[in-house]
């Protein structure tokens, strides 16, 4: 039975490979070391997988007081389609694509396939996939079982699932095959046709999806139909590796012109300065891990629209200065924490070249400034909601300017960990410690506090007060506190330089 | 020199043996009673080097002998433990004034890997004040080392094989038109024709602009032929400090022939 010994074969070498990439993990420096950020990362996700679950309980309830008078089951159906398209854009912009040291296994004898399933199988055993579940089952449980059946709620839990996998998998797919920016966003406007079509009542997606799932639920059917969409997607995916065996082929290497960067070149009037802070631009643009927080920080400035709306946070002033804070200073606050150790492959050149420390200290200053202007620029629409929104902005921009960024710069220089930026991804934790999450208390909660409890008294402007004032002193008072961070730099420079050497 | 006089004035610890500047008459590099220890362990104890101006330092040394330690304290990377480096008579630690004047290559930490050759010295020439034309006229002498590979391509750096990046790295360090130039093993990972073309560029600097090298290598050929003086490190001590000549090579080879 030659075929079957090499089929066995096959299987085991597969297996090896997933022991591998565990290994790779459990061996990796940083697993011990970054116990805290562990820790930290799995009360998050607890508290993700307890928010699902209850609102999947509670969903039914929840539904039935938004639309009285249909049944939940039928409004969860009709939103599935939608999901899945929300979900699939999702991911395709926060899943990482998986990776396997490809030249080192290409050259045993392994075969292609086993390589290539391996790549593909592998998000589908990452449990972070199935978040979703969460939310699934309690439905089925309190929505879907009175309705159909136990049968039925299993049917429900199936279908769902195939349609995880199915996203599961197509994701990389996009990403593989549309990579830049552009062809993201053409993604997202072809997502939002369907909304478009139902606004204007052209075509009722959500009557589509209704009927759709309410048939898969109630016909036992599905134990066969649901296998169609993964096993599809799973196809197109092995149609891709047929055609881009070859890392050349499908990693290929880009080249750059003078002219990509030309852009930034009005920087470069600003002398040393405005050199390195185009040198930064370029260390945004050219590495995933940036680049993929960029797209985040962008969709942050969205993140007022959950809040303004609704009449249960837009009366908290606690809850709208963190809203304020929060947008107006996304890209500060996202890039502000990898200040100084972004610079971590290259810090040897900086240290030894013809640059100031004080030419150092204040690009990163300027940098995060002008990124403050211009996210509080962006969010300016915000002040459609209503003139209310107007003081919080406004003194979440002096402080996030005048206070936030000094902060943020000092404690850039406690952070000597090396940033690894190859490799892209949101929820890539590497080069995070315990101290990133210590500077979000000045950052986020004195400034909320302290508007809570001037709010007991009623006098919550009096706290916008005092905080616009405290970030005004930081703006005119920049120069002493940018040469008190240059001295704590210079105090911890070569912890930063040894930090900075070790790779991970 | 408003400075005290240095206490090691009384005491030459230099070999007869070698003509030398010693810390007081002007070494445009010093290092001074310069220590570092790694938990607990002395990784380099140089009781006194001084290097004068445009003479060619070669560093030799087992791996772990405290080269790059040596090279990283003069240029600030690290702290020493004890004692201290100076150049032109100004301490090193935490000033900015000798960047202008060093030019340094040791490792990949001295590349900007995300930019494009053509980009890393159109930045690194901006630092120094360089103008276009400076730079154009720079990478023009340049070409026949680059061997027609570096410039223009449009690939990153982080792309280019390990002795393309080597080359780029020590041309940056040249573009500022620094007085000392500090290259750790600048030979390794080029191919023959390059390690010669080497040679010959740094005999040239040397010759026409007087510049003062610092070369560690752990090819004996090659540091022979470039330095003037050639210093054995081994666990962090000078075992031999020796000037050049037709007998070194053999020296050398017979001490590390072990």
């Amino acid at each position: 039975m030659p075929f079957s010994e090499k089929d066995k074969h096959n299987k085991s070498m597969l297996t090896i490979l997933f022991k591998h990439y565990w290994l790779e993990n459990k061996r990796s420096p940083g697993f011990y070391r970054n116990l805290a950020v562990t820790i930290f990362m799995g009360l998050m996700a607890l508290y993700f997988v307890v928010i699902f679950v209850m609102l999947g309980f509670m969903l039914p309830q929840i539904l039935a007081e938004v639309v009285p008078g249909s049944a939940p089951a039928d409004l969860f159906h009709g939103g599935i389609l939608y999901a899945l398209i929300a979900m699939l854009f999702f991911r395709y912009l926060m899943q990482p694509l998986s990776r396997i040291n490809l030249q080192a296994y290409q050259v045993l004898p392994l075969k292609r396939n086993t390589l290539v399933s391996y790549l593909l199988l592998k998000p589908l055993l990452n449990p972070a996939n199935y978040l979703t579940l969460c939310l699934v089952i309690p439905f089925a449980i309190s929505g879907i079982y009175p309705e159909y059946g136990v049968a039925g709620a299993f049917r429900f839990i199936f279908s769902l699932l195939s349609l995880i996998a199915f996203n599961t998998l197509m994701a990389p797919l996009l990403k593989r095959q549309f990579s830049n920016l552009l062809t993201g966003m053409l993604l997202l406007v072809v997502a939002a046709v369907p909304a478009l079509l139902e606004y204007f009542g052209i075509l009722s997606l959500f009557d589509l999806s209704r009927q759709l799932f309410t048939m898969m639920t109630g016909t036992p059917l599905v134990w066969i139909a649901a296998w169609l969409l993964p096993l599809g997607a799973y196809g197109l995916n092995r149609l891709y590796f047929a055609h881009n065996y070859y890392p050349e082929t499908f990693e290929k290497k880009k080249t750059w012109r003078q002219s990509d960067t030309k852009r930034f070149s009005f920087m470069e009037r600003f002398g040393k300065i405005g050199e390195l802070i185009s040198l930064e631009i370029k260390l945004v643009m050219r590495h995933k891990r940036t680049k993929s927080t960029l797209y985040t920080a962008l969709l942050f400035l969205l993140y007022g629209l959950l809040f303004y709306p609704n009449p249960m946070y837009n009366e908290s002033p606690g809850w709208l200065l963190f809203v304020a804070i929060f947008v107006t200073g996304t890209g500060m606050l996202m890039f502000g924490q990898w200040i100084i150790n972004w610079d971590g492959s290259h810090f040897d050149f900086l240290m030894t070249r013809n640059i100031e420390t004080s030419s150092y200290i204040r690009a990163n200053y300027f940098l995060l400034m002008a990124l403050c202007i211009l996210s509080f620029i962006a969010t300016t629409p915000y002040f459609l909601f209503g003139t209310y929104v107007i003081p919080y902005h406004v003194t979440a921009l002096l402080y996030n300017a005048g206070v936030n960024i000094h902060v943020y710069l000092f404690a850039a220089t406690f952070n000597t960990k090396r940033l690894e930026l190859g490799k892209g991804s949101s929820m890539n934790m590497q080069g995070v410690s315990y101290k990133n999450f210590i500077v979000m208390i000045p950052l986020l909660l004195v400034p909320i506090l302290l508007v809570k409890i001037f709010a007991l008294f009623s006098a919550d402007h009096i706290a916008l007060i005092i905080l616009s004032l405290l970030g005004l002193g930081g703006i005119l008072f920049r120069e002493s506190l940018i040469r008190m961070t240059e001295r704590q730099f210079l105090k911890r420079k070569y912890a930063l330089c040894t930090g900075f050497r070790k790779k991970e | 020199m408003q400075q005290n006089v240095n206490p090691l004035n009384e005491t030459p610890v230099t070999p007869p043996a070698v003509p030398q500047v010693s810390i007081e008459n002007g070494g445009i590099i010093t290092a001074a009673g310069l220590q570092k220890h790694y938990s607990g362990v002395n990784v380099l104890n140089i009781d006194s080097v001084a290097i004068a101006n445009g003479e060619s330092f070669g560093l030799v040394g087992n791996n772990g002998a405290g080269k790059t330690t040596f090279f990283r304290l003069i240029l600030d990377l690290i702290e020493a433990s004890a004692g201290e480096v100076m150049i032109e008579g100004e301490p090193v630690a935490r000033s900015d004034a000798w960047k202008q004047k060093v030019g340094s290559f040791l490792d990949e930490g001295f590349l900007i890997d995300f930019l494009t050759p053509d980009e890393y010295f159109t930045f690194t020439a901006k630092l120094y004040n360089k103008s276009e034309g400076d730079l154009n006229s720079f990478l023009e002498s340049m070409q026949e080392f680059f061997n027609g590979e570096i410039t223009g391509s449009g690939k990153l750096i982080r792309d280019l094989s390990k002795g393309n990046q080597k080359k780029t790295g020590i041309a940056a360090a040249l573009l500022g038109d620094p007085q000392i130039l500090i290259l750790d093993e600048p030979f390794t990972a080029l191919d023959p024709t390059s390690q010669i073309r080497l040679k010959r560029m740094l005999n040239e600097l040397k010759r026409t602009r007087n510049i003062t090298m610092l070369i560690s290598s752990h090819d004996l050929n090659h540091v022979t032929e470039v330095c003037e003086r050639i210093v054995v490190l081994e666990k962090g001590l000078v075992v031999k400090d020796i000037a050049t000549g037709e007998e070194t090579l053999k020296e050398l080879e017979s001490y590390f022939a072990v």
